[in-house]
């Protein structure tokens, strides 16, 4: 086979992966690095907006702070229908190009992590929601009838119960992300779709070009799956407890 | 307030509590003092256990006023938090933090809201744990433990917080009948020490031998409220005696079969 010059499909294949090898690499980092930050930022502002949801506005509380309660419930309800209710690919191209008409200069990764915060956000914030729900309230009643304030109770009790149930749904998101990044290409992001449209673009070889991202996605998310079942399956494992003997005696 | 209400540790006027149309509370008016035991009893739906959770503040009355110390509680959040810390309580479904081992259970509100040191919190832990034979299991998790061993672990998270009076709301009602008696025990035990308890059950025996006054409640109404010799041998409101019959009649069963097995 000649890889050199290249003449049937599998050669192209090769040829574009090797002539562009250090360019899918960086479209790959970049991949990763929008995906990884604007899911963990995500994620922050997903439980900041589904713990506001969560708050029950008290009717012993005085106006002032019942006024801006509802001000702040209604602006995260407001900004989860909106990013749940429109594309990414379009959210990205009204984020970019507002900005730039408002005179903000911002580069294409920052605006693509800005996007993929805000689309990562609005979607934990409804899972959240559901993990604090999914939590007994029994479990909230015994924190209360302790003294623990809402938010105590929040953050020690109801946060890392609901925690545990919304993993395997922040793992999918994070994959998700790493696959929406691909249409962060139209705001001019160097990502992996970006460098295969343009390494295809090239020698008018698409199928070959977009095969070879194909596999770097695949291969990516296969992998990372893989290790964060194993990772849950380690979390999910109850270790039995050893009994303290040394107070055995008393209590006998 | 009224003159008397200044001395009593809880003190409740007048309260009334609603959902909706549904009125589940009438005029409830009583007061406990300082070491007494009282039982509520009566059927499912009387309105006994939206009672000690309106005591607590978990519902929110519809009318009416709750005094602790003879100071009235208010309805600010701070206010609502400290006054719980005061005043303990001991759920029917145990209410065990999940994502805690027995020892956390114990500790963390008596850190967290007590601000009291690690040490102090481990230490009253212990002895509370001790005290109810659960000291082994501190490594535990609620997931872990049988629906006795979470009450009794239940009722000493209660105990760290050093409460003024204790509520029970049906504390023995999730459990089997085996795991029943342990419970119950160390309730009895309790009472022995002078702590204030106003307790929630169905346990008519216990009720009657351990409280130092019984409260019969019906539709939301106290319908009778008296010393237990009185309120289950001499029930004056024929609706206390009608609720009451069932339960006399199986010990009256109970104490002739028993004389007749001993001849």
């Amino acid at each position: 086979m000649n890889f050199s010059d290249p003449s049937n499909m599998f050669e192209w294949i090769v040829y574009i992966a090797n002539e562009y090898k250090y360019m899918f690499l960086e479209g790959l980092w970049i991949t990763l690095y929008i995906a990884v930050i604007g899911t963990l930022v995500g994620f922050i502002v997903g439980y900041l907006v589904g713990m506001v949801q969560d708050i029950k506005i008290n009717k012993q509380d005085n106006l002032i702070k019942r006024i801006l309660m509802r001000t702040l419930k209604i602006i995260c309800l407001v900004y989860v229908e909106i990013f749940r209710g429109t594309p990414m690919i379009v959210q990205g191209m009204i984020v970019y190009y507002g900005l730039l008409q408002a005179n903000v200069k911002i580069s294409p990764i920052f605006a693509g992590i800005l996007v993929t915060v805000l689309n990562t956000g609005a979607y934990m914030a409804e899972t959240v929601r559901g993990g604090i729900n999914s939590v007994d309230k029994g479990q909230k009643e015994g924190a209360w009838s302790l003294g623990m304030s809402p938010m105590l109770t929040m953050f020690r009790v109801v946060l890392p119960q609901a925690f545990k149930n919304v993993v395997p749904e922040m793992v999918n998101t994070f994959l998700t992300n790493l696959k929406m990044t691909s249409v962060l290409n139209v705001i001019g992001v160097s990502e992996l779709f970006l460098v295969a449209k343009t390494a295809g673009g090239t020698y008018y070889k698409y199928f070959e070009s977009y095969l070879v991202i194909a596999v770097i996605y695949f291969v990516l998310c296969f992998v990372l799956n893989r290790l964060f079942l194993l990772l849950e399956k380690k979390l999910a494992k109850k270790k039995d407890y050893v009994l303290a003997v040394e107070y055995m005696k008393e209590s006998a | 307030m009224s003159e008397k209400t200044a001395k009593k540790v809880i003190a409740i006027e007048n309260l009334s509590k609603s959902f909706g149309d549904h009125q589940v509370l009438r005029k409830i008016d009583f007061a406990v003092e300082k070491g007494e035991v009282i039982c509520i009893v009566g059927s499912s739906g009387s309105g006994k256990s939206t009672l000690l959770r309106c005591i607590n503040k978990l519902e929110q009355q519809t009318d009416g006023k709750i005094y602790f110390n003879g100071k009235e509680v208010a309805d600010r959040q701070k206010e609502i938090n400290e006054y719980r810390s005061k005043v303990g309580m001991v759920f029917q479904s145990f209410n065990l933090f999940e994502n805690m081992t027995v020892l956390k259970n114990c500790m963390i509100a008596v850190t967290s809201v007590l601000h009291e040191s690690k040490q102090e919190a481990f230490e009253r832990a212990i002895k509370h744990l001790k005290a109810v034979g659960m000291a082994p299991y501190i490594n535990a998790y609620p997931s872990q433990l049988s629906g006795g061993q979470k009450q009794r672990v239940a009722i000493a998270r209660a105990l760290c917080m050093n409460p003024e009076v204790l509520l029970f709301d049906e504390p023995t009602s999730a459990l089997d009948p085996e795991m029943v008696g342990g419970v119950l025990n160390v309730m009895k035990d309790l009472a022995h020490t002078g702590l204030t308890m106003i307790i929630v059950t169905h346990e008519m025996a216990f009720a009657r031998d351990v409280s130092t006054r019984t409260i019969f409640m019906d539709r939301g109404y106290i319908v009778e409220d008296a010393p237990p010799k009185e309120l289950f041998y001499n029930p004056k409101n024929p609706r206390t005696r009608e609720f009451l019959s069932r339960f006399l009649n199986d010990q009256k069963n109970k104490a002739e079969t028993e004389a007749v097995a001993n001849g």
